[in-house]
């Protein structure tokens, strides 16, 4: 078959104008299939050099509003990592709450504003109001705010968290509080069957693509990691030694794009839902293994679509292993603590933790007063880039005989299964007054 | 009593976008000044995460850097009705950087506050970086009384 066409779909910011997918096709040949993107985390880096010790979470909690709890978290382990801080067990307990709140939060956005339009067949979140899936669409507003709330009450936020600080935290939670999140997170199970089961009614639109790669997770033998763990790939397990991630994510420049991208055992790899799934999906609570065999999701699963539906078994089971953390908190008795004392000192220190997007690192050089000397920040969505574009390479001749419309379509909906983070893009609005 | 909100929107990480986020910082230092039931949020980056926030008021001032290809540091005051986006939507991340969507879904579900009112900054710089430009720092002075000023009519 021959035809020509062109696909160009701009992406964020008139501020950069990149294009973020370049498909070109002439004579039914591919002349290019490119995944572009804009970002630049590097200047993050930059911002934390010469700042006090204290200051490294606030800032790079602003990096993302979607996932400024995980970089708060991977902030204060490296900070806390380089300045020798031990964290009290109360203190992880309520981490992992708040790292669920993020997962939940983040999880139910995606699935349900970015990818339920997809599988609905509509072009956006809003014509899904006022028609039959309306009660789908408000079970999810209900989820997404029960998961903000319960930000709100661990973190002291819904955005950018508080109450997360060196050494601890500098409020904590009532016992009253959790008794009453320990029973709205009950209501929210229902709630939770009632989305899987919508989404389950209109699996079929996801597309059955499958490519092989490598995944790279947290992995622990204690739990289904997103707090701790020691970095996990699917090609080459684990490698303890968290100080040399950089020989694992091998991060690297491409011409056409401003971010950079990793591969570590192939040419690319991916991180997230998925990756966490495929690599402990043993350690998942009964509820979540649930609705994976709902879905048939079983691990190694090398289809990228299935990411979300990996989110959706991940928030069923951050339910769970929050109930699980409350109970733990209320058999112990919440303590006023204060955070741990910290007296400056020279070192070096990383901080790895599990974001909804996947896994995150953050690695500090502080000199002897505190101050830092050197950042360096690797960020889920970098490490899916190189992962999206083998992707687009493969898709788009499987998909070539289709229409025009529908390749656009299915290779958004593969960036849309990624949900690339460009928070570190400029929110202004761009307005003209009518 | 109604709930008023007044949310500042915007990227610290991208000088003159944290534009909102700087007069909410100073709002906050002076709330005992002003009423009490007046809420400060830090929005931040939040993007959609915000909707559930919009549902808990009656009324709700946004401050926000808003290119309206005015002078920089220049403010004005409008409403949804007044405006319309320049921005295409982008729907392919959640991090969506335009609130106007936001807005709009909100709307849809019918938890938009009676009353959404916008303080827009003018931004200059955009770029990468912590601090607003000369332009913006030598009229936050004034933009600040110019807010309070406001918040003051909002609640009358």
């Amino acid at each position: 078959m021959s035809k020509d066409f062109s696909i160009h779909v701009e992406h964020v910011t008139r501020v950069e104008g990149h294009g973020n997918i370049e498909v070109n096709v002439r004579a039914g040949k591919i002349e290019k299939v490119e995944w572009r993107v804009v970002e630049a985390p590097r200047f993050f880096e930059a911002m934390l050099r010469g700042q006090n010790y204290n200051e490294l979470r606030p800032i790079t909690s602003r990096i993302c509003g979607i996932c400024s709890i995980g970089h708060s978290l991977a902030s204060l382990k490296a900070t806390e990592d380089a300045l020798g801080v031990h964290i009290t067990e109360q203190t992880a307990i309520l981490r992992r709450l708040a790292i669920n709140a993020e997962n939940m939060q983040s999880h139910i956005l995606h699935i349900g504003y970015l990818v339920a339009p997809d599988l609905f067949g509509v072009g956006s979140v809003f014509p899904l109001v006022g028609t039959k899936h309306t009660d789908a669409l408000l079970t999810i507003v209900k989820l997404h705010r029960l998961a903000n709330e319960m930000s709100d009450l661990v973190c002291g936020r819904t955005i950018h968290p508080i109450r997360l600080i060196v050494g601890g935290f500098s409020m904590v939670p009532t016992e009253k509080q959790l008794l009453r999140l320990r029973e709205r997170l009950e209501e929210a199970r229902t709630l939770t069957s009632t989305v899987a089961g919508t989404v389950h009614s209109v699996a079929d639109r996801l597309p059955a693509f499958t490519r092989e790669t490598e995944y790279i997770a947290l992995s622990t033998e204690n739990e289904y990691a997103l707090y701790d763990g020691v970095i996990t790939s699917t090609d080459t397990g684990k490698h303890p030694d968290y100080k040399e991630y950089q020989s694992i994510m091998k991060e690297y420049v491409v011409p056409h794009s401003t971010a950079k991208y990793a591969k570590h055992a192939r040419d690319s790899y991916m991180v997230g839902a998925l990756a966490r799934f495929n690599l402990n999906s043993s350690q998942l609570h009964p509820a979540a293994k649930e609705v994976a065999s709902m879905f048939g999701l079983k691990p190694m699963n090398y289809n990228p679509f299935m990411n979300t539906i990996a989110q959706l078994v991940e928030f069923a089971h951050n339910i769970e292993d929050s109930l699980h953390w409350i109970d733990v908190l209320l058999e112990n008795g919440v303590r006023d603590e204060k955070p741990a004392k910290i007296k400056p000192k020279a070192g070096r220190g990383v901080g790895i933790v599990e974001v909804p997007r996947g896994i995150l690192v953050h690695d500090y050089t502080l000199n002897s007063k505190g101050y830092c000397t050197k950042a360096n920040c690797i960020i889920p969505t970098n490490q899916n880039h190189a992962n999206i574009q083998k992707d687009m390479e493969q898709l788009v001749p499987e998909i070539l005989s289709r229409p025009e419309k529908e390749i656009e379509l299915t290779l958004e909906m593969l960036v849309r299964a990624y949900d690339p983070c460009i928070s570190c893009s400029t929110h202004y609005l761009d307005v003209t007054f009518v | 009593m109604k709930k008023i909100g007044v949310i500042g929107i915007g990227n610290l990480l991208r000088k003159d976008d944290g534009v909102g986020i700087v007069l909410l910082e100073r709002l906050q230092k002076q709330k005992k000044e002003l009423p009490k039931n007046i809420e400060f949020i830090d929005g931040g980056t939040g993007g959609m995460n915000l909707l559930h926030l919009l549902a808990q008021f009656d009324t709700v001032l946004l401050i926000d850097a808003v290119d309206f290809k005015g002078r920089p540091g220049e403010a004005r005051v409008f409403s949804l009705k007044d405006i319309q986006s320049q921005k295409k939507p982008v729907m392919m991340s959640t991090h969506d950087p335009d609130f106007l969507n936001l807005l709009r879904l909100s709307q849809e579900l019918k938890e938009l506050p009676e009353t959404l009112v916008i303080f827009g900054v003018q931004p200059r710089d955009v770029s990468h970086g912590m601090g607003l430009s000369k332009e913006i720092e030598t009229v936050l002075d004034d933009l600040y009384l110019k807010l309070q000023k406001e918040i003051q009519d909002f609640v009358r």
